[in-house]
């Protein structure tokens, strides 16, 4: 990895706006739902309406005779087909393409119908008949781990190295992390505190709606997806089907991990694959919610021991995680956040156990920023609590236990760059003078958090995302990389780091994305980690690429390399401007396009200057907090964010106004799960929640103020100094949240969302009246 | 059934079945994919378009419903004129105000955002903060967290009273 010091910069550090805002606009812009290929066909999911079911019989004979019915996908046919592998799975192997003994979710995909027109293909739905016996179900994780529990699968399939089922349960993966003497730091504490904290399941409910369209042939095939993992799905494509994959990925209307790994993909594969024409399926908003992923539900355990003055010495943390029917990718979500499940502090005697769960709900995937969000939601409301009770003030508890440079993580890592405390500092001061006092019927509170969030990194050394730079016959440089623009201005920011290494201007840079026909390898859109990763990996190509043209420049003007200069026309003899080449002369000349490939290679262990040796667990670790004034309505329970600060280092902020809007739309997002998002599925199974008119979701009226701020201390190692950041706004709401209602009400809650309900029953509650009715 | 529609001042008439949304006919028959889909049910306001300058569903109209009123799509915002292409076509300056000021990310909700500011404006030129809150709260953004919008409503209304800014 190259270090550039972030001086004299021209491009990186200035804030245009978007690449494509004008398209956007205007409503040209090009997303997956609206576009056709030739021939395309139009298909329709038979989804299951039980929570666990054995499959008896399916007969789509009726369904088949329809008019305009060209094939309906079940498990015959499926089975039928010796070079199409029924299951798939990226971490577990464990979800078939379509059903084939049983279902495990309602919403579960049983059948696919395939048709010339959407209509023929939805009353075709009606006429496949399906046999089911019901069997014994399960929606809660922690029912489902009790001794007795329906199994909601009878063996486990893990194909990835780091995960541990426990065979005969429903527990999917189990994996701890120890550091230091547990019981002896609880000896030594001074007060304990154990508390319990919940988080129920959300839907991520990006606009525009999942969708593919994939058409199969017998040599190659071709899948257009709104998926952020292009290149993970191209190998499990040809996995799966036994022939080359293009994946190719438009803009995408925003995912926030819906999206992170494919769910519809290799299904509506195989369906092309059985009509041998290109098939086309849009989800509804309800199909995301049944089964497009979810944010999964979540209960943990916290103890924690504290020395007098606040100083936390030991710590024990165990966790669930409901993976719901498929664990596809939602066991190693959890997994990960491991690592950062004790908090942005030094504490010196560890124990964190994470428990992933199958249970018959759908299945779950990250949600912007994995559990940490809800890690940081318990280990911060409990810290306030902590604080009230040792007489401490909440700041200054976090002040005296936040890592700093120097510190080394739970992990073994060592912490290279922290600014957690003025982080933390800067969040206080943002959120500026304490509101006046309230009216009558009104109480008013102000809570801070602090989090440390991870970003996927490889077990050992490997080279994770790759880019190329190439400069075309018309004078413009063409950036080509594989991260999904998915509405966080990816394009831009890699085309400011081109700009910048080569002399140019945004005018001379084009972007071409998320292609794998068009442009190399890369991991994932997700955890933060494009900023860093593949602007790296542009970095490096244009740096290559700067060379080769002052080398080819050098012969063609018979100058020395020492004498160019590159801008973004071309190059020219510093101390004789005349003597020039332009970028379309310089393409002529050669006779073709120049192109340089470039890459970044993350993980192994980091060497300090004394040989030290320390894990890199994390390529980097995201160090933020928030601060949030809160009004809570004393006669309605109503909770209403006026004013949410929020401070994160970002190493260096390629582009600044697109990353402070970064941070206020994750704390935007995460308004609803805190205040009043929640799935609920009734006891048969049901999903109650399943429409916006159930399901309501953050409006401009729920929007507080914000004033956020960045700290940029310059990261080794990123491209010029930047750290990602594009999910940790999200993660600490929750916590600022909670602990602002705790000051303004006194009242601990250990749940989100804090819905009227909630809050206006433990009002009165602590009043000492007689609580409501219940409903 | 034979239906005529007037949208972004052009006439169109053809045979559609009485059950078809005016959203598919604008998508599928029409081809103006600028108005989104999501939820189907009139409640997140992708889907916005005007009628007659005011705002409405476009999923939750039936097509043969919306005879005789002038429809207006985001592509019908700033026509081009004849033969100019799209591209050729001016910026609103409700549209440069949301560039200017950071008001999409993922874009999927902007055509939707941008006509409903539009019939704001249209109605009330100077609205205060409330008002504008008031009225963009019918449609739901997942990217910014609305505060690029709002800005972007706040500049929109400073640039088409001609003044300043801010």
């Amino acid at each position: 990895m190259r270090d550039t010091p972030s001086e004299s910069l021209n491009v990186v550090g200035t804030s245009p706006s978007t690449i494509e805002a004008t398209e956007k606009v205007t409503g040209r812009t090009v997303y997956l739902p609206d576009f056709d290929v030739p021939g395309m066909t139009h298909a329709k999911v038979l989804r299951s309406p039980l929570p666990h079911a054995r499959l008896v019989s399916i007969d789509a004979s009726r369904a088949n005779a329809l008019d305009g019915v060209i094939c309906v996908l079940t498990r015959e046919e499926l089975l039928a087909d010796p070079r199409v592998e029924a299951m798939y799975g990226y971490v577990f192997r464990d979800s078939p393409l379509v059903a084939l003994d049983r279902v495990r979710y309602q919403g579960d995909i049983v059948a696919v119908v395939v048709a010339e027109d959407l209509q023929a293909a939805e009353e075709a739905l009606e006429l496949i008949d399906v046999e089911y016996e019901e069997l014994p179900y399960v929606l809660d994780a922690e029912q489902a781990m009790e001794p007795g529990a329906p199994l909601v699968h009878d063996e486990m399939l893990p194909i990835a190295p780091e995960l541990h089922p426990v065979d005969g349960t429903n527990i999917c993966h189990r994996t701890t992390l120890e550091t230091g003497d547990m019981e002896k730091g609880f000896a030594e504490a001074d007060s304990i505190f154990e508390d319990i904290y919940e988080a129920p399941p959300v839907q991520h409910c990006a606009l525009e709606l999942h969708a593919v369209i994939a058409d199969v042939r017998d040599d190659d095939m071709t899948v257009w997806t709104n998926c952020q993992a292009p290149f993970p799905l191209k190998t499990e494509l040809e996995r799966i089907f036994k022939r080359p994959a293009r994946v190719i990925v438009s803009y995408v209307g925003g995912g926030f991990g819906s999206k992170s790994r494919d769910r519809i993909e290799a299904v509506v594969a195989a369906a092309s694959n059985l009509a041998r024409r290109p098939v086309r399926l849009v989800l509804t908003q309800e199909e995301t919610f049944l089964g497009g992923y979810i944010r999964p539900a979540f209960k943990c355990w916290l103890k924690t021991g504290v020395k007098r003055d606040g100083t936390i010495v030991a710590r024990q943390y165990r966790f669930i995680t409901d993976v719901g029917g498929y664990a596809i990718t939602g066991a190693r979500s959890a997994n990960n956040t491991v690592k950062v499940a004790t908090g942005p502090y030094r504490i010196p005697n560890v124990s964190v156990e994470c428990l992933a769960v199958y249970t018959n709900k759908p299945p779950s995937a990250p949600y912007r920023g994995l559990p940490t969000t809800q890690h940081t939601m318990a280990y911060e409301s409990q810290l306030d609590r902590i604080a009230r009770e040792l007489g401490i003030s909440p700041v200054e508890i976090r002040m005296r236990n936040l890592l700093v440079e120097g510190d080394v993580h739970v992990t073994g890592d060592l912490i290279r760059s922290s600014h957690a405390k003025e982080c933390l500092a800067q969040t206080v001061d943002a959120l500026g003078e304490r509101p006046p006092p309230p009216a009558p019927g009104v109480l008013r509170g102000r809570g801070f958090s602090s989090t440390i969030k991870y970003t996927l990194t490889p077990p050992r050394s490997s080279v994770e995302s790759k880019a190329e730079v190439a400069l075309g016959a018309d004078g413009v440089y063409e950036v080509r990389v594989a991260t999904v623009n998915i509405g966080q201005g990816s394009d831009t920011t890699m085309a400011q780091i081109a700009a910048e290494a080569l002399g140019a201007t945004l005018a001379n840079v084009r972007v071409v994305h998320s292609d794998t026909g068009l442009v190399p390898s890369d991991t994932s859109t997700t955890a933060s980690r494009s900023t860093f990763h593949m602007g790296n990996a542009v970095l490096d190509a244009a740096t290559k690429l700067r060379a080769e043209i002052i080398d080819v420049s050098s012969a063609l003007l018979e100058e020395e390399k020492e004498a160019l200069v590159l801008d973004g026309s071309g190059a020219r003899v510093a101390d004789a401007p005349e003597r020039r080449i332009s970028l379309a002369e310089l393409v002529g000349a050669q006779g073709g396009p120049l192109s340089m490939f470039g890459e970044c290679e993350v993980g192994g262990t980091y060497v300090d200057t004394e040989g030290r040796s320390y894990p890199i667990s994390s390529t980097f670790w995201t160090f933020a907090s928030a601060g949030a004034d809160v009004e809570v309505s004393t006669e309605t329970g109503e909770v209403r964010l006026t004013k949410v600060s929020s401070a994160v280092n970002v190493g260096k902020a390629i582009n600044p106004v697109s990353v402070h809007r970064q941070i206020e739309g994750g704390l935007g997002m995460e308004l609803g799960p805190t205040l009043f998002e929640r799935l609920v599925w009734d006891d048969t199974g049901q999903l109650l929640t399943s429409s916006l008119l159930d399901y309501p979701l953050p409006t401009m009226s729920t929007m507080p103020e914000y004033a956020t701020a960045l700290v940029e201390p310059h990261f080794k190692g990123g491209p010029y100094g930047a750290k990602g950041m594009g999910e940790v706004g999200s993660v600490v709401l929750p916590a600022a949240v909670l602990n602002a209602v705790y000051d303004a009400t006194g009242v601990l809650f250990h749940s989100v969302p804090l819905d009227p309900e909630t809050v206006l029953r433990a009002l009165v509650a602590v009043a000492g009246e007689a609580p409501g009715k219940p409903q | 059934m034979k239906v005529e529609l007037t949208v972004n001042g052009e006439q169109h008439s053809g045979d559609v079945e009485p059950w078809r949304t005016l959203l598919s006919v604008l998508r599928e028959d029409l081809g103006l994919t600028g108005t989104k889909s999501y939820c189907h049910s009139g409640a997140c306001g992708a889907c916005t378009v005007l009628l007659d300058g005011e705002p409405a569903s476009a999923c939750s109209l039936l097509a043969p419903q919306v005879r005789g009123r002038a429809v207006t799509t985001i592509e019908g915002l700033t026509p081009a004129g004849k033969g100019l292409t799209p591209q050729d076509a001016p910026l609103h300056p409700i549209q440069q105000a949301y560039i200017d000021h950071w008001g999409l990310q993922c874009g999927y909700c902007t055509p939707g955002m941008v006509l409903l500011t539009k019939a704001l404006l249209d109605a009330n030129p100077q609205p205060t903060d409330e008002e504008i809150v008031r009225h963009m709260s019918g449609n739901i953004c997942r990217c910014t967290g609305y505060a690029g919008i709002l800005e972007s409503v706040r500049a929109a209304a400073a640039a088409m009273a001609g003044a300043e800014t801010p």
